[in-house]
């Protein structure tokens, strides 16, 4: 099933005096399960694609289509509150709240949503399970390592059951351990609950581990390969 | 959890929060005090205006008005008396006697109202008889015959006050608070007699030194201070043939009020003692003094009793009292004024505190948004952050303001330094603030509508934030 179909899209930044095409006529589909990497050089549009994507930036042209809702129909105020019900986000420095515990930074999220006090509590501690965190849950981002934040980040982007997570660049600020058991969480909610996900990343690690590589070389989508799993 | 989350929000950084919580308690306590500095004053105006000056009513003669003339008795007297009595709202009269006389001692003499009173009846309308001096006679518990209580003033005008620091007035001097290196430095001018306020000042001058005046020569004056008690004053006045009249009173008490103007002016006698001197012989009257019950309007009671005595002017204490009245009846604008004064000042500081916030988090904001908190819980969370950054100050401003006010209205604030010209409009130097429970939630009012005002210019930077620009910040 199609999760996300993109149509002729380009993005275009009017600079002083250039223009730099940020994305170029991109046609792509993404299907539910898919666990994506989109690779590419720096400047290659990785950023700017997901941010369309991701209904933080608008397209100069062309289309994305998310589920069965055209982003472009959407006034700034609906798609706030698209972002908040359909798309989760992974930011590559967590960004997580810092006031509030792992506990409160995922639950928050769903009361956003307006979902009951009940089910919050009950998610956020299966979500935190799954993330291998259910200990931490009073803990403050600033009691956290690098790796337990972004994996708070990732059980975050879970909490409001999205159709799907982009993580840009996740695994950038990482060491070695963590990267890999971030990607093993990950890989594992990808697999068991089908949910998918789109990196963009330049970690070899996220390469490897990813079944959908997306080559972007100056805004266009020089190569698209399906690993056989 | 935008609440939660606001609260969390303005202890990120402490010490600039801290900066602006102390500079709103700092405000609030300033605002409360203010205003319980003026309640307490206007209060105790109103207090002495209509106790001891004015009463709620005043009936007279509509001629008296116009010429304080002897003649202008209250028409109908025992109609209007009768109406009293039998009036619910009323709970005291007093009937007097005014003339208006020349008072002379064997040293000075000086122009007044001999007020004629019964002196029960009195005592139930005007606090007088509780302003008197201490140690300087009674207000009329004597056996002496034909006794009269006048001002302090008056004495001084008749100079049957003088100062002297006689070895019993060191002695006591020495058992007060006041230093004996202090006291010894008065020998010089121990046992003579100063026969005005201004000579004593001036002896006192030449012993001590400004700061030792300053804060002890109100207590060695008062100390010092002596009247010639059972003194005979003369009294001159036209009776009621339009002939000069004169009647010799001693003087069994001196009495002072926060009212230099009243003290001048007004002598008491007992009415039996004048009546007959000055041709009155039917127990006329020219002035009946009425307190109503606290919760009787003046204003209306006036109004019904002109309603029913065509032939009277009868006048509320609002009327009488027109500065008293007027500071109590605009005393809650005043408050609010000054309040809202202290805190649009304050509301700079908290626009800026709140935009640095905003600075410092807009990574944060960006995110908050790019997953889906929309503007409208953006401005709530940065609204709420404000409210209650100017609340908790406000919170232990009041506190500290209510303890500062609690503290004051029991020792009193002493204005007498510059108090001559405040007791020469009637308002008393020694001031006790108060305050209302009503003004602290007329603060907590206003502290949230600063909250709310000086939370627009920060959350409108908020709200102008793009969440992909917002992210990418550092």
């Amino acid at each position: 099933m199609k999760v996300i179909e993109i149509k002729n899209l380009t993005k275009i930044y009017n600079g002083s005096s250039v223009q730099v095409t940020a994305v170029d006529n991109v046609d792509l589909v993404i299907e539910e399960g898919e666990f994506t990497a989109i690779v590419g050089p720096s400047g290659s549009g990785k950023t700017t694609l997901l941010n369309m994507i991701g209904g933080l930036d608008s397209p100069t042209s062309g289309e994305i289509v998310v589920g069965n809702t055209n982003l472009a129909t959407l006034n700034s105020k609906q798609l706030v509150d698209f972002r908040l019900h359909n798309i989760g986000f992974v930011f590559q420095a967590y960004n997580l709240i810092p006031v509030l515990t792992a506990g409160e930074n995922i639950s928050f999220i769903m009361e956003m949503q307006g979902k009951p006090k009940k089910m919050i509590a009950e998610r956020t501690i299966e979500i935190l399970k799954e993330v291998g965190l259910a200990d931490r849950e009073k803990s403050r981002p600033n009691q956290l390592s690098g790796g337990q934040q972004q994996r708070v980040a990732v059980a975050r982007a879970l909490a409001s059951k999205p159709k799907f997570i982009i993580a840009d660049e996740p695994t950038a600020n990482l060491d070695t351990k963590s990267t890999e058991n971030l990607l093993d969480i990950m890989e594992e909610l990808n697999r068991r609950e089908n949910i998918t996900f789109i990196f963009s990343t330049h970690d070899q690690r996220v390469v490897n581990k990813a079944r959908r590589i997306i080559v972007l070389e100056d805004g266009k989508i020089v190569k698209d390969e399906q690993k056989n799993v | 959890m935008i609440w939660s989350l606001s609260w969390k929000n303005i202890w990120r950084n402490k010490k600039r929060s801290f900066i602006v919580i102390s500079a709103v308690t700092l405000g609030v306590v300033a605002g409360v005090f203010t205003a319980g500095l003026m309640k307490g004053w206007v209060d105790q105006r109103v207090e002495a205006a209509i106790y001891t000056e004015v009463s709620h009513i005043k009936i007279r003669n509509q001629d008296y008005l116009l010429n304080e003339e002897i003649k202008y008795t209250i028409p109908d007297q025992e109609k209007v008396v009768a109406e009293l009595k039998n009036n619910p709202d009323v709970v005291a009269f007093s009937n007097r006697l005014k003339l208006t006389a020349m008072a002379a001692s064997s040293r000075g003499n000086t122009a007044l109202m001999l007020v004629g009173i019964d002196l029960n009846d009195e005592k139930k309308v005007s606090n007088v008889f509780e302003k008197m001096v201490p140690n300087a006679g009674t207000f009329f518990e004597t056996d002496m015959g034909n006794p009269v209580v006048i001002s302090d003033r008056t004495a001084e005008a008749l100079r049957i006050k003088s100062y002297e620091l006689s070895a019993e007035v060191l002695d006591s001097l020495a058992q007060s608070d006041i230093p004996k290196s202090v006291i010894s430095k008065l020998e010089p001018i121990a046992g003579k007699k100063f026969i005005t306020e201004k000579l004593f000042k001036k002896g006192l001058n030449t012993v001590l030194s400004k700061s030792e005046i300053n804060k002890y020569g109100g207590a060695i004056r008062s100390a010092a201070t002596h009247y010639r008690l059972r003194s005979k004053i003369v009294f001159t006045f036209t009776g009621t043939d339009g002939e000069m009249r004169y009647q010799t009173l001693k003087v069994c008490g001196i009495y002072k009020t926060t009212n230099a103007m009243f003290d001048q002016m007004n002598a008491f006698v007992l009415k039996n003692d004048i009546a007959p001197v000055a041709g009155f012989t039917s127990g006329e009257n020219h002035e009946i003094g009425v307190i109503l019950k606290e919760d009787v309007n003046a204003r209306h009671f006036r109004d019904e009793m002109k309603g029913k005595f065509s032939g009277l002017n009868v006048m509320s204490w609002q009327d009488l009292a027109p500065d008293a009245s007027m500071s109590s009846e605009y005393m809650n604008i005043y408050y609010y004024i000054i309040m809202g004064f202290i805190l649009f000042a304050l509301a700079f500081g908290i626009i800026n505190t709140m935009l640095m916030a905003i600075l410092e988090r807009t990574k944060e904001l960006g995110m908050l948004m790019a997953i889906g908190m929309n503007k409208k819980r953006v401005f709530r969370m940065i609204m709420l952050e404000t409210i209650f950054l100017t609340m908790v100050g406000a919170i232990v401003g009041m506190i500290l303001g209510y303890f500062v006010i609690l503290i004051t209205s029991h020792t009193g604030l002493d204005f007498s330094s510059v108090g001559e010209g405040f007791e020469a409009m009637g308002w008393s130097a020694m001031v006790y603030p108060e305050i209302e429970l009503q003004f602290f939630i007329g603060v907590t009012i206003l502290v949230i509508i600063t909250g709310i005002l000086s939370s627009i210019i920060p959350a409108r930077k908020a709200l102008s934030l793009k969440p992909i620009e917002a992210i990418r910040t550092e």
